[in-house]
């Protein structure tokens, strides 16, 4: 798995660059991640950043330039979003650019240049972005804000993760709060565009076609930033307190249809437990269609379409959604807490444990498919310590049905939010 | 087997038809671990009216039969279930429906022969009981809710709604609440007997294989069933009329900001002189040129504050007629739509225009071609449209030119449009 490919660190002083060179795409894709401790009063001023950065630079002068120059250099598709993974907040600013061989000669270099303009080069004078554009953006987000929560499924799931600990990074909402929004100026956005330059942990990958010594050189040259950081703490939530009792609340709207969201807490678990026996545990209660959730709710009982767990292996917690009928809340709630139960009670065949390892094992083997994917795989590796993915592959064989009953009595559950709808036919 | 060259792609597909006409595509590439297998038939949701296999008169199926067709195919007779046993094998499998076919797909990075013998197996014994039937239908409606409250598929589906008068265009895959309903299961036989026949289905393999291991799979395992070739099936044809169905809707729905499309539907007739393929390129560029990051005329409203982002575009087609679906979230909807009214007359192309959007579609054609996921939707769609895999993709985009261009933007009729419009529960100005 994942032959051909040559990986290379260089530590650049203030910045790690990672160099994955393989000949097997046609694509080239490339990161610049930027991570800080996760504050809830920060996520709002960070979305602004984000999306201020792709609206113009001091070279172009105006999202039409930037998109001009994009279709010039063959579309390569530039974008950057944040996202909260356990303590941290991570900024990951990518691009995915074609091979040379299917453009032109110096397009490479063209490309990162162009890419890294973004990023280092803003639209800044006297210290301050520029009001008309500071202005556009701001509009932009207070509509992205509101919207963000019209999608019922998220807006059942950001509710009940807020009622579930609301000073769990995980429950900030990644697009921003509108009184955080009021707060900020072009001047305090630069300021804070410096802060986050000169103080976050910086990696760069960059997988394809490329020679690792060339980019080294290339970004020695391009990325100048001098400033020395260096690793904080651990991703991985430690839930402080369980519920005895879980915690159910109802909220109404003008849906046709009603989204339950469920959260359960993790409590403390081994490295084996952690990487290992809890996405074997998902995968049988709610992983796919499979699952037991899904056999039951959905096939035995035709409560729902969709139902699935997932397992957030870095925030400690089990989240399940369905969407349902109101007047089938109460026994879909009863159906879901005893299929929890059957799995405290080991009531699951030897056969759907090797079946979910069979699926783990294959998620292993597409990690290395795309530029995108290998990436990500190489950050993983970074950021949060896990096992290579041939180790990972070993390792899934030796988790026992024991192993998945010790793990399912550490499933708290904590809370049950219904985002009832009450429309009218 | 038929080795065809997509050009310039450095890509290559196998081809094969069996006896029973079945066709099968595979393109290797291995350069990743995983496969992407699908089986589609030609049954999507338009094709509500057509004369069944064996027999002589046309018959109407009530809507949304193709969708519930798709999830009953799944049932089997001995009570196994399709997704246990991918699961079992390492894979990962679903189906979905559209207007005009019906796929059933798995992905996976094990057991490609067991998967894929199981793939045709399942999809080819049907076991539809009344019993079954009716449970399907709790499931089902719960499916259409959710998407009744998705407003971005009102939306749309109230545009085509709105903008088709025959059409079966004009309703929702799925069907309805109510006609769902009333689908029995000899309407499923009919439609599964007529339209699952080998003749007017195919089998497209992307990813790590070998070819001609995949086509003996296949041909061995149809030739046990000994099916011969059948004559196309009959569909009704309509009689669409250019005008549409309605010119304005609004609805109000629980969102934050307003969502707006106005839809233009333009013949397709009117540019004889260029192939369809063609055609539909320059049609959809010319509005993208108009509406998108790239436009002078979309800056000038960005300045105005009165969008702030710019327009997406969506296009439909059916054998006649176009559908150019341009929309916007705003909270000064009739400023909008008098902006993309005024934005479609004024539409334009430059030479350099046409050079910038050549090397877009270039590149998006390599990249899809290093996706095996998009290379299998790239050759499905060129079956569903074409009925024949397009090899010369990228000569024909180099082949775009500012005259033919010229003569789509000459020959366009606009005067057929709907406005249609999600509204916040009170309006905000």
């Amino acid at each position: 798995m994942g032959d051909n490919m040559n990986y290379k660190k260089y530590d650049m002083g203030s910045f790690h660059l990672h160099v994955i060179s393989t000949t097997r795409f046609k694509t080239v894709g490339l990161k610049v991640n930027f991570k800080r401790p996760a504050k809830k009063e920060e996520v709002t001023i960070r979305n602004f950043l984000n999306q201020i950065l792709l609206e113009s630079t001091n070279r172009y002068k105006s999202r039409r330039e930037l998109a001009l120059e994009v279709e010039n250099l063959y579309n390569v598709s530039c974008g950057i979003r944040s996202s909260l993974s356990g303590n941290y907040l991570v900024t990951i600013f990518d691009a995915l650019l074609l091979d040379e061989k299917y453009t032109e000669k110096g397009y490479m270099k063209k490309s990162i240049e162009f890419f890294l303009e973004m990023l280092l080069h803003p639209d800044v004078s006297n210290g301050a972005f520029r009001d008309d554009v500071f202005h556009l953006v701001k509009t932009n987000l207070i509509n992205q804000i509101k919207s963000s929560s019209d999608a019922p499924t998220t807006y059942a799931t950001e509710k009940m993760l807020e009622h579930l600990d609301a000073n769990l990074p995980i429950s900030y909402r990644i697009y921003g709060y509108l009184e955080d929004l009021e707060k900020i100026t072009p001047q305090s956005l630069y300021e804070y565009y410096k802060n986050m330059i000169h103080s976050d942990e910086i990696d760069i990958f960059i997988c394809g076609n490329v020679n690792p010594e060339e980019m080294k050189q290339l970004f020695q040259e391009l990325f100048t930033i001098n400033t020395l950081k260096r690793t904080r703490g651990s991703h991985y939530i430690k839930h402080k307190k369980v519920r005895k009792r879980s915690h159910s609340f109802i909220e109404k709207k003008n849906l046709k249809q009603s989204s339950l969201s469920i959260g359960c807490k993790l409590m403390p678990q081994s490295d084996f437990e952690r990487f290992y026996v809890g996405y074997i545990y998902n995968i049988i209660l709610g992983g796919g269609s499979n699952s037991k959730l899904f056999q039951v709710v959905r096939e035995k009982h035709s409560l729902c379409y969709t139902i699935h767990s997932r397992y957030l292996n870095v925030n400690s917690l089990l989240l399940i959604s369905a969407g349902i009928n109101k007047e089938d809340y109460k026994k879909a709630v009863s159906l879901i807490k005893r299929q929890l139960k059957a799995m405290v009670q080991g009531n699951f065949t030897e056969e759907q444990l090797e079946q979910a390892k069979m699926i783990y094992i294959s998620g292993c083997k597409e990690l290395f498919d795309s530029p995108a994917a290998i990436i990500n795989t190489y950050i993983s590796y970074v950021y949060l310590n896990v096992d290579e993915v041939e180790t990972r592959i070993q390792n899934i064989q030796k988790v026992t049905k024991e192993d998945v009953i010790k793990f399912a009595k550490n499933v708290y559950l904590d809370t049950i939010f219904l985002l009832e709808g009450d429309a009218h036919e | 087997m038929n080795k065809i060259e997509l050009r310039g792609l450095d890509t290559y597909v196998y081809t094969e038809v069996l006896e029973s006409g079945l066709q099968i595509f595979v393109v290797p590439n291995e350069n990743v671990n995983k496969t992407y297998v699908t089986y589609s038939t030609k049954l999507g949701s338009v094709y509500d009216e057509f004369v069944p296999i064996g027999e002589k008169d046309f018959i109407k199926v009530p809507l949304g039969v193709a969708h519930f067709l798709e999830h009953k195919v799944f049932e089997q007779e001995d009570g196994t279930d399709p997704f246990e046993f991918f699961s079992s094998h390492g894979a990962s499998a679903n189906a979905n429906t559209s207007n005009y076919k019906t796929t059933y797909l798995f992905q996976t990075t094990d057991d490609v022969k067991e998967n894929l013998e199981y793939l045709l197996h399942y999809v080819e014994s049907p076991y539809f009981t009344d019993e079954n039937v009716e449970k399907e239908k709790g499931i089902i409606e719960q499916e259409l809710l959710m998407y009744a409250d998705d407003p971005y598929n009102v939306l749309y589906e109230m545009t085509l709604y709105n903008t088709f008068v025959e059409h079966p265009m004009k309703y929702s895959v799925g069907g309805t609440v109510e006609s769902i309903h009333k689908i029995t299961k000899e309407d499923l036989y009919t439609c599964y007997n007529t339209f699952y026949h080998p003749s007017r289905m195919f089998v497209v393999v992307t990813g790590n294989v070998k070819p001609e291991e995949i086509i003996n799979i296949i041909s061995e395992h149809e030739s046990k069933r000994s099916i011969l070739p059948a004559e196309p099936v009959k569909i009704k044809l309509v009689d669409e009329p250019d005008e549409v169905f309605k010119n304005h809707e609004e609805r109000v729905m629980e969102v934050s900001i307003p969502k707006v499309t106005v839809a233009y539907k333009i013949r397709l007739d009117a540019f004889n002189d260029l192939s369809l393929r063609d055609i539909k390129i320059y049609l959809s560029q010319l509005f993208s040129l108009q509406f998108s990051d790239t436009s002078l005329y979309v800056e000038e409203l960005k300045k105005k504050e009165l969008i702030d982002d710019s327009f997406a575009i969506n296009t439909v087609y059916t054998d006649t007629h176009a559908v150019i679906m341009i929309s916007n979230e705003t909270n000064y909807v009739n400023e909008v739509v008098k902006a993309i009214q005024e934005g479609v007359k004024q539409l334009h192309v430059t030479e350099e225009e046409v050079e910038r959007m050549k090397k877009t579609l270039i590149s998006s054609q390599i990249y899809m071609s290093d996706n095996i996921f998009r290379m299998n939707n790239f050759i499905m769609n060129c079956m569903i449209q074409d009925g024949e895999i397009n090899t010369n993709k990228v000569e024909e985009i180099k082949k775009m030119n500012l005259k033919d261009m010229e003569y789509v933007l000459n020959n366009l009729d606009l005067s057929n449009s709907t406005v249609s419009v999600i509204q916040t529960p009170r309006k905000q100005k």
